[in-house]
């Protein structure tokens, strides 16, 4: 009897103890040496956003599968509800999901994680407001909230004079109705605001972990995510493990599919509803190797390591057909699917507004920066430094966001080359044949970075402004040094570039509103009360035909002003092998890792 | 012995100040606030982190700050934080300590792998002066050092890693990345000295032994030369011809006659490279993922993280200086002929 016995505990354990063996896991790269905090309030890159985003959670997010963008509640029970007040402000009322729980920490009295309050939202924004954390991510509430900016001044003042920073100093913008329903009422009605609430660094934090862990606090997440990153899990600049939370709410698989009928059918046909409706995480673990340089997360991915990777430029012929971004065959042929998906860039070459010779809204000076903008070949610098990838457009607002223009082409544009125009546009500035009535030849200062492929990009410029007789002084420098020169209005002309923080045009559009001249966003200090007070209009309004006209207008203005050459936006393409389920790639929000399965047998 | 000790590392004094000071104003020609903060940075958010890295201070002052840190040995503990800039709440002493362990496992076996096959195979040539047999050794290892590490790097990864296990199934090697081999007590020995308690000798081969053997396979080939060279001039020593009258065999001359003569050169060259071992083998650290000392400083200059490339100057410029001194006092132990005065 006692052997039969023996032998059935030995079959239960032995029939146990492969189910550590068959837990889900993937590895999925990240291309970088990684996040440098996980503390959402000190984070500010996409790979910070990538690893706060899976223990962390916002108070909104964005439906993985809609195409376009569609807001949803993540840490809420429903839509925050907006009413206008009498003086113009705007108040937001926000009633918390009920039940969701911290992670399991040392930090929580006996270890465990208790339910998520109106308090700690209110404590994690005003973490923002702490000049511990040097205002990294202020810029998400800067002059939203009623009495926000109050409470911040009078904290530094205090935190200066030597006394400790007050979160329970009260402030008129937050008000707590109870446990899990608070209001927020803002300066003035800005649709942004539900933006902000899907951004990372607005997460939500447990206090008694930040005063328990203190500095070390960006090394040690403590979430209500769908993961965890156990102690030790981070290994910076190598890699970062994440591993289900056990204590994670109910959460489902959506079933929501993109508005257009095609792109439903695509994302049907790649399975994406397979796990439709299942709880989340469905993957016990996710390793996440940091990779650089690229050549050894190509050759991982090539020997099935990897469940998905962006492909390098240089890798790009590699897995595509040059002519039409078709993936080729050898890659087709063992199931891996590849994915382009469009960035909201903007990419373009500034001009300083404030110099003397470049800048000014005279019409010489216009004519002088579209004459330079007409002598640009765009197209050639995509197809040489881009693979020919990239969508060249007019307008600062990048493709898929409302402004963006018809086939990417305004009615009315400096887009070259034309060099004949430009040649009458550079006479009408005063500089006939690019030299000034003393027969001195234009030379214009033009900064760029040393990275990547900027130098040649800047000597193709250079050959292009040199067939309207124009000659650039280039200025190599590095990229704190282009922040430097920008920043003191030391550069008459810059190379940079803009990647959208929330998909909306204002975001673009905010770049030429004059009160972020350097060293704000505005890095072509472009001041036009007209302009602004568009700006100041659209800010407020919902998203609806009469903004986007306002969009236009905006976008066109610019245009005709021409503070800057432009525009590009890249693609960015990914590889994804046949064992690696739902994952729909994109770059405007990254806490999908809990969507992600695996399929085994596919492997 | 003792005083020629002291006289050395008192004379060695100026030398240190000298560097961290040199080392400390290069950093801070240009100014690293804006790289931290980007493109959209407050004049509020500027000064903040300024106040917040200590570049408000005076040069001076941040110089003899950071000297008290090298005096101390302070670089950072759970209550006197020294941080990194880049990896806000992590020390850099621990970071520092933790990238020892990944640069020793690949630059120790370098090391032992390159001395021993490179006298080997300068000993054999040297005997061999002339011959076919040294013509080839000398072809093959002048190869090895001719063809860029990058090359060799790149093939390794290619072939050695990918295609033997997409052709072959074979995954002896990664392509990249680093795993842990060994574990530590928790206890350590006499309350200071930690020892290992367990050696994954696949998980050292799987991550280090590809890097190991590229790095071996272009350095013994500057190594062999000088050992050939040294061993050639001892062929022609008196000595060498009264043991070969004595009736020595080949064996006992090479290997009981040469080496012994030839130890003074072979520590010189031994000990010149110590100090690496700790700086780790930045190129291949750097390719293959390793997450070592050489990795770090490349991570550090490239992110202007000031307070990690301070104190491995430091540690580096101490270890360096150290191991002079103990090169000197080595001559005396092995050739008694030699002085410390």
């Amino acid at each position: 009897m006692r052997l039969v016995l023996l032998a059935g505990v030995l079959a239960v354990a032995w029939l146990a103890t492969p189910t550590l063996g068959q837990q889900r896991v993937a590895t999925i790269p990240i291309r970088t040496d990684g996040p440098k905090s996980l503390d959402p309030a000190q984070g500010s890159t996409q790979y910070d956003n990538q690893a706060c985003s899976q223990v962390y959670e916002t108070l909104l997010q964005w439906k993985y599968l809609v195409r376009p963008l569609a807001l949803e509640p993540l840490l809420l029970a429903e839509m925050p509800k907006d009413r206008l007040n009498d003086d113009g402000t705007q108040t937001w009322s926000f009633r918390l999901r009920p039940g969701v729980r911290f992670q399991d920490d040392p930090c929580f009295p006996d270890g465990k994680g208790r339910v998520l309050t109106a308090d700690d939202v209110f404590y994690s924004w005003r973490r923002l407001a702490d000049p511990q954390y040097e205002y990294e991510n202020w810029w998400l509430f800067d002059k939203a909230i009623v009495g926000f900016n109050d409470y911040k001044e009078s904290q530094a003042a205090a935190v200066k004079g030597g006394a400790k920073f007050d979160y329970s100093a009260p402030i008129a913008g937050f008000k707590r109705l109870g446990d899990l329903e608070f209001e927020v009422t803002l300066t003035e009605p800005v649709y942004r605001f539900l933006y902000v609430l899907t951004q990372f660094q607005t997460s939500i934090v447990p206090r008694e972990a930040v005063e328990k862990y203190r500095t070390e606090f960006a090394t040690r997440a403590v979430g209500t995510g769908p993961f965890m990153v156990k102690p030790g899990d981070w290994r910076p600049g190598e890699r970062i493990t994440f591993t289900r939370n056990p204590n994670y709410r109910e959460e489902l698989y959506p079933t929501d599919l993109p508005t257009d009928p095609a792109e439903a059918a695509r994302d049907r046909e790649l399975g994406f509803l397979a796990d439709a409706g299942k709880r989340l995480p469905l993957l016990d673990r996710i390793e996440v190797p940091f990779y650089v340089p690229d050549p050894p997360m190509w050759l991982d991915f090539n020997r099935g390591k990897l469940g998905l990777t962006q492909v390098p430029s240089e890798y790009q012929q590699e897995a595509f057909v040059l002519r039409s971004q078709r993936l080729k065959e050898a890659y087709a042929k063992k199931g891996i699917t590849g994915h382009a998906i469009l960035l909201l860039d903007f990419i373009f070459r500034g001009f300083n507004m404030n110099d003397p010779v470049v800048g000014g809204y005279d019409e010489k000076r216009k004519a002088l920066r579209q004459a330079i903008a007409l002598a640009y070949d765009l197209d050639e610098i995509n197809q040489k430094f881009y693979n020919g990838t990239a969508i060249v457009y007019d307008g600062p607002i990048p493709p898929g966001l409302d402004g963006y223009p018809k086939d990417g082409q305004a009615p009315e544009s400096y887009r070259g080359p034309d060099l004949e125009e430009a040649r009458r546009l550079l006479a009408l500035a005063g500089y006939p044949g690019g030299r000034d009535a003393s027969g001195k030849q234009l030379v214009i200062d033009y900064y760029t970075s040393q990275s990547g492929n900027q130098e040649e990009q800047a000597q193709a410029e250079q050959r292009m402004v040199e067939k309207i007789g124009i000659k650039f002084n280039m200025r190599f420098v590095n990229f704190s040094e282009l922040i430097e020169a920008i920043n003191k209005n030391k550069a008459q002309m810059f190379s940079y570039a803009w990647g959208s923080d929330y998909p909306d045009g204002e975001n673009n559009l905010a770049l030429f509103y004059s009160r972020n001249k350097s060293p704000g966003s505005n890095a072509f200090n472009y001041d036009r009360p007209e302009y602004d007070r568009m700006y100041e209009r659209i800010r407020v309004m919902k998203p609806g035909p009469e903004r986007t006209a306002i969009y236009e207008r905006m976008r066109d203005m610019v245009i005709e002003d021409t503070p800057y050459i432009g525009s590009l936006a890249r693609y960015r393409y990914y590889l994804v092998q046949p064992w690696l389920r739902n994952f729909k790639p994109t770059e405007d929000f990254h806490n999908y890792y809990k969507y992600l399965n695996v399929d085994d047998s596919k492997r | 012995m003792w005083s020629f000790i002291a006289r050395r590392l008192l004379a060695s004094i100026p030398v240190y100040l000298g560097i961290i000071l040199i080392v400390m104003a290069a950093l801070r020609v240009s100014d690293p606030v804006n790289a931290y903060l980007g493109k959209n940075a407050t004049k509020e958010q500027i000064e903040l982190k300024r106040h917040a890295m200590g570049l408000d201070r005076p040069f001076a002052a941040q110089y003899v700050e950071f000297l008290g840190r090298i005096v101390t040995l302070d670089f950072g503990t759970q209550t006197r934080r020294y941080e990194s800039w880049k990896y806000e709440g992590q020390n850099v002493g621990k970071k520092l300590a933790e990238a020892i362990g990944p640069s020793l496992s690949i630059t120790l076996p370098e090391l032992c792998l390159t001395t021993l096959v490179s006298i080997t195979i300068g000993m054999l040539s040297a005997y061999y002066r002339g011959r076919w047999i040294d013509r080839w050794l000398m072809f093959l290892v002048v190869l090895g050092m001719s063809v860029s590490v990058l090359v060799f790097i790149v093939l390794g990864q290619k072939f050695g890693s990918s295609w033997l296990k997409s052709a072959l199934g074979i995954g002896w090697f990664a392509a990249s990345g680093y795993e842990p081999w060994l574990a530590w007590s928790k206890e350590p020995l006499w309350g200071v000295l930690p020892y290992p308690t367990r050696f994954a000798l696949g998980t050292w081969a799987h991550y280090c032994l590809l890097p190991v053997l590229i790095y071996v396979v272009v350095a013994i080939g500057y190594d062999t030369r000088f050992y050939r060279a040294v061993m050639v001039e001892e062929t022609t020593r008196d000595y060498i011809t009264t043991a070969i009258a004595k009736g020595a065999s080949k064996p006992k001359i090479m290997f009981a006659h040469m080496l012994k003569n030839a130890l003074i050169p072979i520590i010189t060259r031994v000990m010149i490279t110590l100090p690496f071992l700790i700086a780790g083998s930045i190129l291949l650290e750097y390719q293959f993922r390793i997450p070592g000392m050489g990795k770090l400083i490349i991570d550090a200059i490239k992110d202007r993280d000031f307070p990690i490339i301070q104190t491995f100057t430091a540690v580096f410029a101490g270890v360096f200086i150290l191991s002079n001194i103990l090169t000197d006092v080595l001559y005396a132990l092995v050739d008694p002929r030699v002085r410390l005065s």
